[in-house]
């Protein structure tokens, strides 16, 4: 469910295809820089309405890392 | 070193229209682009304003590129790559790579910055987009010129209110003459349509209801008018090496600051300017064929600049040809005096002076050949633009013919 929601924010975010967001999908692998990645925590925090701290940022790699913060957030 | 500066590429988005040859159209039938202005909100005493005709940015951006552009950032990225491709210039990378892009501004990302407090103060929003910064700041519109098409030479924008682009030509101009850079793009873009910029013009009360007239009796105020006016300008060596399309010399300039009020303008402080411009370009005040006046339509303004000009000019002021292209595109701040360089650089190289147009009985204080309504044909070997901004800081440029 969650990896569903991330990959359709991903998806609208960045242009991607669907198809080639998986869990272990690295993020720099989809195109996406560190401002790019800051942007998708941005719409990850209101399509959530959750704060996802600013030392949590530097481990977020991959699809999964996220859906471990947002599941950290009792999501 | 000093050398010779040449207008190689013009590009301008106004209220007129949203390219060259629309701007020059209506400047040559002397048709207003002053229209009964249309605001979602009601509290707004301002009336009538000169705006785009129809513009809407996803024609020219994508909604990701729109997330980084300011309105502010889109005008001025429109009017550049007109001004690059009109000289020729689009996508030539050894060229772009050692061209300056200088870009005035009076309001910048007002936009962005009111956008900004409305989710914050009114819709009590906890966060903002990670781009707010990068879209906002002041330089963005230098940013996003310079990068979507490819100049890395020095970038920045200047801001000195209604004189911005003028400052903004000068200093392109004398970093070509210094030989800084052998190319320079230079104008302003202004995008002042902003619930909070519009209440604070209507406090300030010099914006009319009625139209602008300038140095007519019945004048009321200035019209507020938005967009973008940018110029190639480039050394004389090359642009005739390349065989470029010349428009015109940029002559000389001269800038003073008044160091007076903060609004009201000062004979000595605009005089000094217009003559400073003279002396910068080697010639004398009857070498000058016509002025393209800052002509705001202020009760202030049009008696204190036609007095400059007697005073500078003196007896030979009655043979010089007078207009204020405000008439037509609207006070566009800023970028004003960038699309009063356009048109002074366009009447040159037609052979056409632009009108003051909404002209009907002159102020008997405003007593100068005004082209009232109707273009003249004429052919142009000097011209002068004024601008002088809130402040007192004022910004002459002398252009030539180029022969």
């Amino acid at each position: 469910m969650v990896l569903e929601k991330v990959a359709e924010i991903i998806v609208k975010t960045f242009h991607c295809n669907a198809e080639d967001i998986k869990a272990e999908t690295k993020l720099e692998s989809l195109g996406i820089d560190s401002l790019g990645a800051i942007t998708l925590i941005f719409e990850l925090e209101e399509a959530f309405d959750i704060e996802i701290p600013n030392e949590a940022i530097p481990s977020i790699k991959t699809v999964n890392d996220i859906i471990e913060k947002l599941e950290g957030t009792g999501h | 070193m000093n050398r010779n500066v040449l207008i190689t590429g013009l590009g301008a988005i106004s209220a007129p229209g949203l390219n060259i040859p629309t701007f020059w159209d209506a400047l040559k039938a002397g048709h207003t682009a002053i229209k009964p202005l249309k605001l979602a909100v009601d509290d707004v005493k301002i009336s009538v304003a000169a705006r785009l005709p129809d513009y809407d940015p996803e024609n020219y951006f994508s909604p990701d590129e729109l997330t980084l552009l300011d309105q502010y950032s889109q005008l001025a990225v429109i009017a550049a790559t007109e001004a690059i491709n009109d000289a020729g210039l689009i996508n030539n990378e050894k060229i772009l790579t050692n061209t300056a892009t200088i870009v005035g501004s009076g309001c910048c990302a007002k936009h962005t910055d009111e956008d900004t407090s409305v989710k914050l103060y009114k819709q009590h929003r906890s966060r903002l987009h990670p781009l707010t910064i990068p879209k906002g700041m002041p330089s963005a519109a230098a940013n996003m010129v310079s990068m979507h098409l490819g100049i890395k030479g020095p970038a920045f924008v200047i801001s000195s209110a209604c004189a911005s682009g003028s400052h903004a030509i000068i200093q392109g101009m004398s970093m070509i003459q210094s030989g800084v850079v052998d190319v320079a793009l230079v104008g302003a873009s202004d995008a002042p349509f902003t619930y909070g910029l519009l209440k604070s013009w209507d406090s300030l009360r010099v914006v009319s209801n009625d139209t602008c007239r300038p140095f007519c009796k019945d004048r009321s105020g200035l019209v507020l008018g938005e967009g973008a006016g940018m110029l190639v300008l480039e050394s004389e060596d090359h642009a005739t090496k390349r065989g470029a399309r010349i428009y015109a010399e940029l002559a000389g300039s001269g800038m003073t600051s008044d160091a007076t009020h903060i609004t009201r303008p000062d004979i000595t402080g605009i005089s000094n300017a217009m003559n400073r411009a003279l002396n910068h370009a080697n010639l004398n005040s009857d070498d000058v064929d016509y002025i393209n006046a800052h002509g705001t339509g202020t009760v202030l303004n049009d008696i204190t600049e036609t007095t400059a000009i007697h005073q500078v000019f003196g007896n030979y002021a009655k043979s010089l040809v007078v207009s204020s292209t405000k008439s037509i595109h609207g006070h566009a701040l800023g970028a004003s005096s960038a699309l009063e360089i356009i048109a002074t650089t366009l009447a040159i190289y037609h052979s056409i002076i632009p009108p003051t147009t909404n002209f009907t009985l002159a102020d008997e204080q405003c007593d100068l050949d005004y082209v009232p309504n109707k273009a003249r044909d004429q052919e142009i070997t000097v011209a002068m633009s004024n601008s002088f901004a809130f402040g007192g800081l004022n910004a002459v440029i002398v252009l030539k013919k180029y022969t």
